[in-house]
């Protein structure tokens, strides 16, 4: 009785929701920054929310899903995605190039992982585990992309505890929400990945700020990724869609002026704006000094950013800025710093059995920073904690790393998790190192381009802010770049296995030779006994059957 | 069916005739002792035909018929099949860069002046760059400089590879004598400037200026990759990036009154080209490059115009002394040209020392290679080098894996020649099986002795009958062990602060191994039993088998100090003998020790060896001292004891 009538109830509550007239919203923006270096880096944001729906409850899993999906801009084919799976927060990142935090400050979007990179927050207590449906969603994302997100499998899935909380909120169906979060570092994005990209938008690339997205600037530009972002607040769920670049003006150019413009960005202008779109703005960041223009006239300069707003007319818009003078590189690094630490990772040594994890961590600042420190390996590395050294400054300091906590990694099956929390005094620089041990891989583990090596996770640091009472406050992800392990690899080509084959028959001749060297055969006759000995071969069984250690020889 | 149970009775039938009916063990055994006694019969001849192949095949190594023509193997690669950009801009960059560096050069600039204005440069260019001050402890304290570095952050990439291309401060010009390489840093720089261009690249790019010839690098090398060498102070790198794959080192001493492609030289055979390049490649310890490296720079390098030569052997060998009909003979010509490239080989793998700076970065697995442009009056310059550089760069950017196809095992005989590893590698193994089977002879010889039998027979004739006795084999282990340890010793006194101090220290130290080893007859109890071998017999067997094993096992780590070992040991280990002259047995002695220490004696090759142990840790020194002379010294005791 009561699971009808909660059939019933929810039935009813998923049919309010149908009837209910939906609201839509359509947002884009652009901003757009020159950078210390000379680039510009441009951030595209394409957001769509869906007013007053709500994620899943996978427990209506069970059944079908009757809630028709009518959406006018909401893309129905993510739409559908996230609901056969129940998904209640997804984030998916594509990524190609590392991320210079130090001359390009923080991204507009935190993921800047080299690679693909997702995650997702699900609820349980449906009939298909929390894991089956991850694989589901793997699937059709990959699907959907054009990716290889289907190789984001259990070998790189972690739950890490702290360093991913909810970017919106999470419904109270008095359900656990879990994370799963999996990258690929050596996926590479591609027009293939922008395509089905552009598909997602309600004016596809066809109008509005979209119509600058030409794959051929994008792919060339030093820094590119896309990102998709599903989450959900108390007023909708929210879709954000993005692309950022970090473009060369100098080199696209070939001068040493960093003049941008749309045109010399993009190879393309906004000839029209989306009609759909609710408003289309573009911000440019203004340099803090120096003489330079910027055109057309902005609309508004609120706190050193101009403001344009492409719905307002319909002219063909091809914003830009100039500068008079030649652009020089800084031949000092710039005070004050744009982050407030940098980090560097390496593999030391160069052996392939053995390595070590060092990892760099400066603080730009007088305060003391706490550092949330993440790092994802797969099995094939393998750490020793009990080598973990802390130094700052080149002092020992082991007090300065806490709360650590680790996932041993199963090999042929799940990664490693390792977090901990690193205390950098002000002005201070920290070095982390730690022993690991490089796995010994099956014939048949080894991947194509074998002798390439392994792509590892890039790790990720997250300053922490603890207040008082006991809640702490998580600041920006900083991704660092990937690195390549060298595994013991057989050289799968044609002259080590000649160089096997010798070696084997070398081994074999050596076999017989020392044989012949350290031992002599004689044929040892036996007195007669009972039997009486015809031929020699019997001597030799019955040697065999009294003395099997020494049959035929004789120790010399 | 029919076909396969036809032919597998055939088979039988076949394998019937070799293996005779009756017991298969009775025959096995029959057959073996057959065989074994015909080896021992003719073992003085099969001894005497192994060394005789080994030598001649040794000989022949050079010869055309042993070597082939080189060809690419990674299909990846693609050499020359890229338009090239760099032009007369980038020179023009070059020359600007070079005048700089020689006013700095005219002021006597320190070496932080130096780093600090490449490091400039590099900033300006837009790079990230920065120095790193290093120190040399111990030994050779006071060698000390400052690298200067860059990192290209490639567009688009993660930074998990990187490509190396780096200058050092010194040439190795005449074997570094002190030339500067001031155009190959002016180079550098260039391309740095023109790399920096391009959206191409598929890694990073790290351009490196490295300070003196070989310990600049050395130190930057082992602080990227945090090896620590315990006597090199090297500061931390402030920059890096990922895995380095592939190391291209630039060496373009030229004239500091020159001009642009105006040097001094003597072409001979050229007269319109004579600015060549050249390529070497022997690493430290006797690490080699992945060939295809070679053949593509050399591929590359031919189809700019640009005549490659292995080494800076820009004529041909001088054979003046031939007649002539024998002179201009092709494959006499071809044999002196090969032999003289396969010695300068030799001579740079045998020591272990490397021909040039990319040598260090072998032992990091590091594929590198130098690009020695020979001083010349011609034609070309930064042009084609530049375009060079750059077609190479771009093919080693094609690159998907690390260079793991064609051939680390090789002997180059000229630039597009090389004799594969199956080609030589017999020739030193047929000398260290005739020393193994001398060895095992005399080991088998020493358990034996003829002696006139107590009762005679009753014929009453004297026939000598075969007796056993005992082979000291503890004493004789115990000899080996202490001449080990004694060279052992000899090497630490070698390498420590005294040697430094003394004056006459070789001498004295040659005095004393020359000496001590001669009380070891005195320490042994001698008896000359009938039941017991002479222990110069049995250290005789021992010594050449280990020498044999020795040998066999370093011909496959660096072939060229195999075959020097199987030159110098070979025969005379084999015709060590005691002598019942003492005077005779005391020349013997002298000789073999003479062989096997004398090197100290050579006071600038020593110092040399022990610069290069302690600075780049080559292993030479070590080898010579706990390996090689051990064994001379031990046929010198067999000599006398």
């Amino acid at each position: 009785m009561l699971r009808t009538s909660l059939f019933l109830i929810l039935l009813l509550l998923s049919s309010v929701f149908c009837l209910e007239d939906i609201k839509e919203e359509f947002k884009e923006s652009l901003s757009i920054k020159s950078l210390r270096d000379g680039r510009v880096a441009s951030s595209f944001s394409f957001k769509t929310l869906l007013r007053d729906a709500i994620p899943r409850d996978p427990q209506t899993l069970a059944f079908d899903d009757d809630d028709s999906q009518h959406y006018t801009l909401f893309p129905l084919t993510l739409g559908q995605i996230l609901r056969q799976y129940a998904i209640t927060e997804l984030h998916l990142t594509l990524n190609a190039g590392k991320w210079d935090y130090d001359s390009w400050g923080y991204p507009d979007e935190t993921g800047v992982g080299v690679g693909a990179e997702l995650r997702a927050w699900m609820a349980g207590g449906s009939i298909s585990s929390i894991d089956d449906r991850w694989q589901g969603v793997r699937n059709a994302l990959a699907g959907l992309f054009c990716a290889s997100l289907g190789s984001l499998n259990e070998q790189r899935t972690t739950s890490p505890r702290l360093s991913f909380p909810p970017e919106g909120a999470l419904p109270d169906w008095g359900l656990p929400h879990e994370l799963r979060h999996a990258s690929h570092a050596s996926e590479h994005v591609c027009t293939e990945n922008l395509t089905p990209f552009l598909k997602l938008l309600p004016c596809k690339s066809l109008s509005g700020l979209a119509m600058l997205l030409n794959p051929h600037r994008i792919f060339d530009a030093d820094w590119h990724g896309i990102g998709l972002h599903v989450l959900w607040r108390p007023e909708g769920v929210e879709v954000r869609l993005n692309v950022q670049l970090v473009s060369d003006p100098l080199r696209i150019s070939g001068q040493k002026k960093q003049d941008w413009s749309f045109h010399s960005l993009f190879d393309r202008r906004v000839e029209k704006a989306c009609p759909v779109a609710k408003f289309s703005r573009v911000s440019v960041d203004l340099p803090s000094s120096g003489l330079y223009r910027v055109y057309p006239e902005p609309m508004e300069v609120i706190e050193g950013k101009a403001y344009y707003d492409l719905k307002n007319n319909h002219e063909v818009w091809d914003i830009g800025t100039m500068w008079p003078a030649d652009f020089e590189y800084p031949l000092s690094k710039l005070n004050p710093t744009l982050v407030p630490f940098s980090v560097r990772r390496n593999l030391l040594g160069s052996t392939q059995d053995r390595g070590q994890l060092s990892i760099v961590v400066t603080n730009n600042q007088q305060d003391t920073l706490q550092l949330l420190y993440l790092e994802t390996m797969p099995w094939i590395i393998q750490f020793y904690l009990h080598t973990i050294r802390v130094h700052s400054d080149d002092v020992p300091r082991d007090d300065l790393i806490s709360n650590m906590s680790y996932v041993l990694p199963v090999p042929h099956a799940r990664p490693a998790t390792f977090e901990s929390v690193l205390t950098l005094p002000g002005r201070s620089s920290l070095t982390f190192t730690m022993d690991v041990a490089k796995a010994f891989l099956r014939y048949t583990e080894h991947p194509p381009d074998a002798q390439r090596g392994w792509d590892l996770l890039p790790a990720i640091f997250t300053p922490l802010t603890e207040f008082p009472n006991g809640s702490i406050n998580l600041g920006r992800r900083v991704y660092t770049p990937s690195l390549l392990v060298d595994l013991a690899t057989p050289d799968f080509s044609m002259p080590y296995n000649v160089i096997i084959f010798t070696c084997s028959v070398v081994a074999f001749i050596f076999g017989s030779v020392f044989n012949a060297l350290t031992r002599k055969f004689i044929i040892v006759r036996l007195e007669p006994q009972k039997q009486t000995e015809n031929s020699v071969g019997k001597n030799i069984d019955a040697n065999k059957s009294n003395k099997p250690d020494a049959s035929e020889s004789e120790a010399h | 069916m029919d076909t396969l149970s036809l032919r597998v009775r055939g088979f039988l039938s076949i394998s019937r005739l070799f293996r005779p009916t009756g017991d298969a063990n009775f025959a096995r055994i029959k057959r073996r002792r057959a065989l074994f006694s015909f080896i021992a019969r003719r073992m003085a001849v099969l001894k005497l035909a192994l060394f005789i192949t080994g030598y001649i095949w040794m000989l022949s190594i050079p010869s055309s018929q042993l070597c082939r023509g080189v060809y690419f193997d990674e299909n990846a690669l693609q050499p020359g099949q890229v338009n090239t950009y760099w032009n007369w801009k980038e020179v023009h960059d070059a020359d600007r860069f070079l005048t700089e560096l020689e006013a700095l050069r005219d002021i006597n600039a320190t070496s932080e002046q130096r780093s600090q204005f490449v490091v400039n440069e590099f900033l300006k260019i837009g790079l990230s760059a920065s120095t790193q001050n290093y120190e040399f402890t111990g030994l050779h304290k006071g060698i000390n400089g400052t690298n200067a570095y860059a990192i290209l952050s490639s567009p688009r990439v993660s930074g998990a590879e990187a490509t190396v291309i780096s200058a050092s401060w010194l040439s190795r010009m005449n074997e570094g004598d002190g030339t500067l390489n001031l155009r190959g840093v002016a180079t550098v720089l260039a391309l740095s400037r023109f790399v920096k261009q391009y959206s191409l690249w598929a890694r990073d790019i790290i351009f490196i200026v490295s300070d003196g010839h070989m310990e600049g690098m050395q130190a930057w090398l082992s602080a990227y990759h945090g090896v620590t060498q315990s006597n090199i102070r090297a500061e931390r790198l402030e920059l890096t990036s990922g895995v380095i794959w592939t190391a291209l080192n630039i060496d373009y001493p030229g004239h500091s009154l020159s001009h642009l492609g105006i040097f001094h030289g003597m072409p001979l055979h050229l007269p319109s080209v004579s600015y060549l390049m050249n390529i070497s490649s022997e690493g430290l310890n006797g690490r080699l490059p992945n060939q295809d490296l070679l053949n593509s720079f050399q591929h590359i390098s031919r189809r700019t115009g640009v005549p490659v030569v292995l080494y800076d052997h820009k004529d041909e060998p001088g054979l003046e002394w031939l007649p002539e009909s024998i002179r201009n003979h092709r494959e006499i010509r071809t044999y002196a040209a090969q032999a003289r490239n396969l010695l300068r080989h030799v001579r740079y793998q045998a020591s272990g020392r490397g021909s040039g700076v990319h040598g260090l970065f072998h032992q990091y697995r590091i594929d590198a290679f130098t690009v020695f442009a020979v001083p010349s009056a011609g034609p070309h310059g930064f042009h084609s080098l530049g375009r060079i550089i750059e077609s190479t760069l771009r093919t080693t950017n094609n690159l998907l894996e690390r260079l793991h196809a064609s051939f680390f095992f090789y002997v180059l005989t000229s630039f597009d020649r090389f004799v594969k590893i199956g080609n030589y590698l017999p020739s030193v193994i047929l000398i260290s099986v005739a020393m193994i089977f001398g060895g095992l002879e005399v080991w088998v010889d020493a358990a034996w002795t003829k002696r006139i039998p107590e009762k005679p027979n009753v014929e009453g004739s004297t026939r000598m009958i075969w007796n056993r006795r005992r082979r000291p084999v503890l004493e004789v282990v115990s000899i080996m062990v202490a001449t080990h340890l004694f060279g052992a010793i000899t090497f630490f006194f070698l390498t420590s602060k005294l040697y430094q101090s003394l004056s006459f220290a070789s001498a004295e130290l040659c005095l004393v191994t020359y000496l001590l080893p001669l009380v070891v007859p005195r320490l042994l109890r001698r008896c000359y039993s009938d039941d017991i071998a002479p222990l110069s017999l049995v250290l005789k067997a021992f010594n050449l088998c280990l020498s044999s094993t020795v040998i066999s096992i370093i011909t496959v780590l660096n072939f060229s100090l195999a075959a020097c070992l199987a030159v110098a040991l070979g025969i005379l280990l084999y015709i060590a003998s005691s002598s019942s002259n003492r005077a005779i047995g005391m020349a013997k002695y002298t000789v073999y020790v003479v062989l096997g220490f004398g090197w100290v004696l050579l006071e600038e090759t020593t110092k040399q060896m022990i610069w290069d142990w302690d600075v780049l840790g080559v292993w030479l020194l070590p080898f010579l001292c706990i390996v090689y002379f051990p064994l001379t010294l031990q046929a010198a005791l067999v000599c006398i004891i």
